[in-house]
C-alpha cells in the first residue's frame, strides 16, 4: 500500500492556476480573496473514495459559473443544463487532481452539481479552503476528508 | 473494414469536453462524432462507424471507459480503431489497467490542444492518413 498523502492549501493553488490557465485559457488570474463576498450561487462537488476519502467542492457566483461555461462551450449564451454540465466538468477535473496527490488507490465519482450551498456531512472536516476572485467575482475551492467508518 | 481516416468518436459524458475536443480535433482536419457514454459509442462502431481514433473518458455513467476499451479488443472487426484514453484519472495503477486492456495512448485531464495534437502524432494518426 502506498503512502497517503492530505493535499495542502498550497497544492490546492497550483492545481487551480493549472486548471484556469490551460483549460479555460483564462488571461485574467484567480486572485487572493477574503471569504466575505462568497454568494454560493452554483456548487460542484466529487468524491473519492478508496485508500483516501475526501470531498471536493468548487461554489462559485453565478456569473462565474456561466463564465466558466461560456468559455469551455465557446458559446455567447448558455442555458442552466450548459452551467451544470460545465461545471460538473470542472469539479471533476480539480477532483482528479486532488485525487492524483493523495496516492493509494481511490476512485472519482461523478459529480454533482445544484444551486446554492451544499451541505456538508457531518463526517467530514475541511482540509483546505481557497477563497479567491476571478473575473471580480468570488470562487472558492474546498477539500474536505471524510472519516473512514 | 478499414478505419476511416476522417473521424474521431469522442466518448465522453460531459457536453462541455465534448465540445472542446471537438475544436480540437476539427483544428487537426477532422470530423467529430460525439458519444455520451461507451454505450453509445458502441451504438455507433455497431452502426457501421470506423473512427480512425476514439477519445475516451474514463468515468461515464451507463458505461465506463474501460469497459468500452475492452469490448473493442475483444471485438476482432474494431482491432484497427486506435484508442487513446482522456480522463481525470491519473493514478499509475488505472494507466496501466487502460493500457493492459488496449488503450494505446492515456491524456490527464486538463490538458492542451497541442498535448492533444502531440498525441496524435506520436500515433501517427493523420487528417487523411493512416499511418
Amino acid at each position: 500500500m502506498s503512502t497517503l498523502t492530505e493535499p495542502t492549501l498550497s497544492d490546492l493553488l497550483a492545481i487551480l492556476d493549472e486548471v484556469w490557465g490551460s483549460f479555460l485559457s483564462s488571461p485574467e488570474p484567480l486572485l487572493p480573496a477574503s471569504d466575505d463576498g462568497m454568494n454560493h450561487g452554483t456548487s460542484a462537488a466529487v468524491t473519492i473514495t478508496g485508500d483516501w476519502r475526501g470531498i471536493v467542492v468548487v461554489e462559485t457566483s453565478r456569473p462565474v459559473a456561466e463564465e466558466v461555461t461560456r468559455r469551455m462551450l465557446m458559446l455567447d449564451a448558455v442555458t442552466p443544463d450548459d452551467v451544470a454540465d460545465a461545471m460538473g466538468e470542472l469539479v471533476n477535473i480539480v477532483g482528479g487532481q486532488v485525487k492524483s496527490l493523495t496516492g493509494g488507490q481511490s476512485t472519482l465519482s461523478l459529480p454533482i452539481v445544484a444551486s446554492g450551498h451544499l451541505v456538508q456531512p457531518s463526517e467530514a472536516r475541511e482540509l483546505c479552503r481557497a477563497d479567491l476572485v476571478w473575473i471580480g467575482e468570488p470562487v472558492r475551492v474546498t477539500v474536505l476528508s471524510v472519516r473512514t467508518p | 473494414m478499414e478505419p476511416d481516416p476522417m473521424h474521431v468518436l469522442i466518448i465522453d459524458d460531459s457536453r462541455a469536453m465534448r465540445s472542446i475536443l471537438r475544436r480540437i480535433v476539427t483544428d487537426l482536419g477532422f470530423t467529430a462524432v460525439e458519444a455520451a457514454n461507451g454505450q453509445e459509442a458502441l451504438d455507433h462502431l455497431e452502426a457501421g462507424l470506423r473512427p480512425e481514433l476514439c477519445t475516451i473518458d474514463w468515468n461515464m455513467p451507463v458505461m465506463d471507459g474501460y469497459t468500452f476499451v475492452s469490448r473493442v479488443r475483444s471485438t476482432p472487426e474494431w482491432r484497427d480503431i486506435t484508442l487513446m484514453m482522456v480522463t481525470t484519472e491519473s493514478e499509475h495503477g488505472q494507466i496501466v489497467k487502460a493500457l493492459a486492456a488496449g488503450a494505446h495512448e492515456y491524456v490527464i485531464k486538463p490538458f492542451t490542444p497541442d498535448a492533444i495534437a502531440d498525441k496524435f502524432e506520436l500515433l501517427g494518426v493523420r487528417a487523411g492518413v493512416v499511418a
